[in-house]
């Protein structure tokens, strides 16, 4: 498989069940991307963000979002300069001696960390939230590059029962990678069992942190070998041809729908040549389109999410038979 | 004005200009409109506000025009928090000693934002009012601190007006202040595929060619990082200067000035047609110095002596905030038929050949060529994609705004005022009364109480939010006599009210009835926050069946009972009597008075309005509206 492996066995000591989220994580740290999982709470969104940054030996940065979030607590301490200046004393009784006092960011927080876990984003007032998702867009603070790689975040589902405002659509845009979990109880899926027996035998109760699996290094690497995966005509052909069925036929628009080029034009290449990667290949393939609908499920309407798959398959079977 | 034609020294400085504009054209695929009309507000010293879709390449082609113009640049992103100093620049606090006392005085800086020459405002409408204020005067005088700016063209982002967005858009007094105003569409969603596979097409031959510079890898939009080296600069401070200068010098022939007053006239005429309440923003201030800047820059970069009818095209780029919509989308119709023919009938060249072709010719070929290239100027315009409108539909026609502007009235009288929340907006100071407050603390005060030298408390910034609360269900009747006219009048009467809603994130709901009621819920709930999706419904109605009043009236008031707070609105739309239910509506009456919701009612049409419906609202303290439809079409609407 890929030099990620460990990682993902990580993953799984760690948490039972929700495979998509595991693999998404694993994309997000090799694409460099940002992510996005909403549930509701207690389906191990905030452990498996947090085994994957500790699992990785980066530079962590973990914050809880609360109503009152402000731009300081996530970005380092305000900083007041003061310094003593000569008047010239232009107007009459002036001269002596003055203060400048400057206002700046001593960097901290999201501004020295390599990855990041934003728990509960949602609750955070979205209007507040703008100059974070700025910075995780931009990936710098003012004129400075930061050393941000990815920034793992988690809210809730966005009803009225959880109280929190739903978050900008623009501001959701900047996660290209957006997934949906359920707990595995209600859903009543195969790993309920799996995690119950685990309980059980009393293994989880007492978990320590991760120790790192991977490096720096590795990841670097990897987000290098990223760009050689070739990324053919048939599959941009095929991508385009998803596109232009989300906005033709299921009438995705400015108004219902964040199909942003930025992130269906530009960062859409960057993930499928991930999920080459991960998938141990050096050519993205028709399949590897299904990462797609990691990238869809806030951005259109939940109906035009669910056929993706079979948008996927209708387009890659018409590119085939070509 | 003494120069009568261009002479080679001011056909040099319009090349570098068109090589300006090719360079943009070159950022993003398919935005060239844009590209021309960012050009053409620097030329001409105007402000410009580009709005347009998330990640559709706003900001990178701001910044763009910043790298490549080698204009001292400085960009400030707003946010809710901006502060003065973000705005202006430091405080200097000097004391001086004064026969035995101290006198303190604080003054301020001037910033990086007032030395610059082009100034990037990123996401502009996402700051307070508050802060806007001082920055847009200074924008507006080009003077603060006493002393002039070097400012020549600020270029604000903003995001497309949308209904879910939690921002209020920008008032058209405060647009204003932008003669260019550019609205962006996103490849995709505007339908532009062929352009979207050159795009991937880009993306995919994209190696990591910086490794190890991390920074860039995730940034913006992907041309830039096709490319990724800072944009070199085209021009010079002294070239860029002594072009505006001779750009607004530039002679306007009589017959221009003449043409100019019939495209006014005509602009307004269509908005009054138009909109009942007129022209949106023709102001003086835009419509007299900055257009006729602009058209002196469409002259200068085609190379021209002259501005020319023709250069008249240049206003096409201001009409986006000021023009109602359809008269923006006939805008180059309106010009070519007042100009006769269309002007770029025979336009070969593009505008990216000029300085090649311009090479190749002596002085007078010199501007000559300039000028056949610059026809792609207006041609650019050409399949300008129609703007993007709210809900993909056009918006409601004027005859629905004084219901509108009614129900706002009684919306907003209903609002709780804005509560002190921590999270909110700063809306004025008060004084510190915690110290866990000192973070919004003026920072002169705060310093100055730390040390004991301030009486009293420092001030604080007054952080309150208006209450999301409230909701409001729309009542609306499909029965079999709404078909037609009235059935379209009525989406967008139900289109504005879920925009005014929208706005105030007040909870929706939407009833369609005829002899029933048919509730429109979203995951079970009748009132909620899907705008959108309901939108989408109020465009889909069908006219069937009969009228009941009372069945509409119940599942309304059942779904505003679970609820509580005050501020609880129904809107019932009507063309005709009830015929089957409880005509008198007198359980639901009862209902609404107890929980205090507001029936507004409006009836339809030429008959009698039913008593029933003057109960309704005089009971409940709702609005009385009719609508009257007219002979040739439209509808009058007045309080009954």
């Amino acid at each position: 498989m890929s030099d990620l492996t460990p990682l993902h066995d990580l993953l799984d000591h760690h948490v039972v069940g929700h495979d998509e989220v595991k693999t998404a994580l694993l994309l997000a740290l090799i694409t460099r991307e940002h992510i996005y999982v909403e549930g509701p709470p207690g389906t191990a969104k905030t452990r498996l963000a947090e085994v994957a940054a500790r699992g990785s030996d980066l530079d962590f940065f973990f914050y809880q979002l609360h109503r009152d979030t402000r731009l300081a607590e996530l970005v380092g301490d305000i900083v007041l300069e003061r310094r003593k200046v000569q008047t010239d004393g232009a107007a009459p009784g002036t001269a002596g001696e003055a203060e400048r006092i400057h206002q700046r960011i001593e960097p901290g927080g999201l501004l020295t960390a390599e990855i990041a876990v934003l728990d509960d984003i949602s609750r955070a007032p979205g209007e507040a939230l703008n100059v974070l998702l700025r910075i995780l867009n931009e990936r710098r603070f003012g004129a400075e590059p930061i050393p941000l790689m990815a920034a793992i975040a988690t809210g809730n589902p966005m009803d009225d029962e959880y109280y929190n405002e739903p978050l900008d659509p623009a501001n959701l845009d900047r996660f290209a990678l957006q997934l949906r979990v359920s707990g595995l109880i209600q859903s009543g899926v195969d790993e309920a069992k799996t995690l119950i027996d685990r309980f059980a035998a009393g293994s989880v109760v007492e978990q320590p942190d991760p120790a790192p699996v991977t490096d720096r290094a590795t990841l670097d690497a990897l987000n290098q070998r990223m760009y050689e995966v070739e990324v053919g005509a048939a599959v941009r052909a095929a991508l385009l041809d998803v596109l232009r069925t989300l906005v033709l036929e299921f009438e995705c628009n400015e108004t219902n729908s964040l199909l942003t080029d930025r992130t269906f034009l530009v960062k859409a290449i960057k993930i499928l040549r991930g999920a080459a990667l991960l998938a141990g290949r050096d050519t993205v393939d028709l399949p590897d389109l299904a990462a797609l609908s990691w990238m869809t499920t806030f951005r259109v309407p939940p109906e035009a999410h669910e056929a993706l798959p079979r948008i996927i398959g209708r387009v890659s079977r018409q590119i085939q038979a070509v | 004005m003494t120069q009568p034609a261009p002479d080679r020294r001011t056909t040099e400085l319009a090349t570098v200009f068109v090589d300006l504009r090719t360079a943009l054209g070159r950022v993003l695929i398919g935005k060239d409109d844009a590209a021309t009309g960012l050009t053409l507000a620097l030329l001409a010293e105007q402000h410009a506000y580009l709005e347009g879709p998330p990640g559709c390449g706003k900001s990178e082609l701001a910044a763009d025009l910043a790298a490549l113009s080698g204009a001292r640049t400085h960009t400030l992103v707003f946010h809710r928090d901006i502060r003065e100093s973000d705005l202006l620049g430091d405080v200097l606090l000097s004391r001086h000693r004064h026969r035995g006392h101290e006198r303190l005085r604080r003054e301020l800086i001037p910033g990086p934002l007032l030395q610059a020459e082009v100034a990037l405002l990123e996401d502009l409408p996402r700051s307070p009012g508050e802060a806007l204020g001082p920055l847009l005067r200074i924008l507006a005088e080009r003077h603060a601190l006493g002393q002039p700016l070097p400012l020549e063209s600020a270029v604000a982002t903003g995001p497309l007006e949308q209904v879910e967005a939690p921002i209020d858009p920008l008032e058209p007094g405060q647009l204003d202040r932008f003669a260019v105003q550019l609205r962006l569409t996103g490849l995709l969603t505007g339908g532009l595929f062929d352009e979207a596979a050159v795009l991937l097409e880009r993306e995919a031959a994209r190696e990591s060619s910086r490794a190890g510079v991390r920074a860039a890898a995730g940034s913006g939009h992907a041309p830039a990082a096709a490319n990724a080296a800072p944009r070199a600069a085209v021009m010079n401070t002294t070239t860029r200067n002594a072009a505006q200068r001779a750009a607004a010098a530039l002679r306007v022939e009589p017959r221009t000035i003449d043409a100019y007053h019939r495209l006014l006239d005509r602009l307004r005429q269509r908005s009054a047609d138009e909109s009942a309440s007129g022209d949106r923003l023709m102001s003086d201030r835009s419509f007299s110095s900055a257009a006729l800047r602009l058209v002196r820059a469409h002259a200068f970069l085609r190379g021209a002596p002259a501005a020319a009818p023709r250069d008249l095209g240049a206003i096409r780029y201001m009409v986006a905030h000021r023009l109602p919509e359809e008269v923006q989308e006939d805008f180059d119709h309106i010009l070519e038929e007042l100009l006769g023919d269309p002007p770029n009938v025979t336009m070969t060249e593009t505008g990216a050949q000029m300085p090649g072709a311009q090479s190749q010719g002596d002085d007078s070929d010199g501007a000559a060529a300039a000028s056949s290239a610059s026809d792609s100027w207006i041609d650019d315009q050409a399949d300008l994609p129609a703007p993007p409108t709210l809900f993909g539909k056009p918006p409601p026609p004027a005859q629905v705004d004084p219901l509108l502007r009614a129900l706002v009235g009684r919306i907003e009288r209903g609002r709780i005022d804005p509560d002190t929340d921590p999270g909110g907006q700063p809306r004025g100071y008060r004084p510190l009364r915690d110290l866990d407050e000192v973070i919004d603390a003026d920072v002169i005060e705060a310093l100055l109480f730390t040390e004991g030298r301030l009486p009293g408390a420092p001030r604080t910034f007054e952080r309150k939010r208006r209450s999301a609360g409230g909701a409001v269900a729309v009542l609306r009747d499909i029965s079999a006599s709404m078909a037609g006219r009235l059935t379209v009048w009525s989406s967008q009467v139900v289109l504005g009210i879920l925009r005014v809603a929208a706005r105030r994130r007040m909870r929706v709901g939407y009833v369609e009835f005829h002899h029933r009621a048919l509730p429109h819920q979203v995951g079970g709930r009748l009132l909620h926050r899907s705008y959108s999706r309901l939108a989408e419904q109020a465009g889909q109605a069908k006219a069937v069946g009969q009228t009941n009043y009372e069945a509409p009236l119940r599942t309304a008031l059942e779904g505003l009972r679970g609820g509580s707070g005050r501020n609880r609105h129904i809107v019932l739309l009507t063309d005709g009597l009830p015929i089957i239910g409880d005509t008198s509506v007198r359980r639901e009456r009862q209902l609404a008075r107890r929980l205090g919701v507001a029936l507004h009612t409006v009836f339809l049409g030429n008959g009698d309005c039913p008593p029933v419906l003057d109960d309704i609202s005089l009971e409940t303290g709702g609005l009385r509206f009719c609508g009257r439809p007219l002979a040739g079409g439209g509808l009058r609407l007045e309080e009954r």
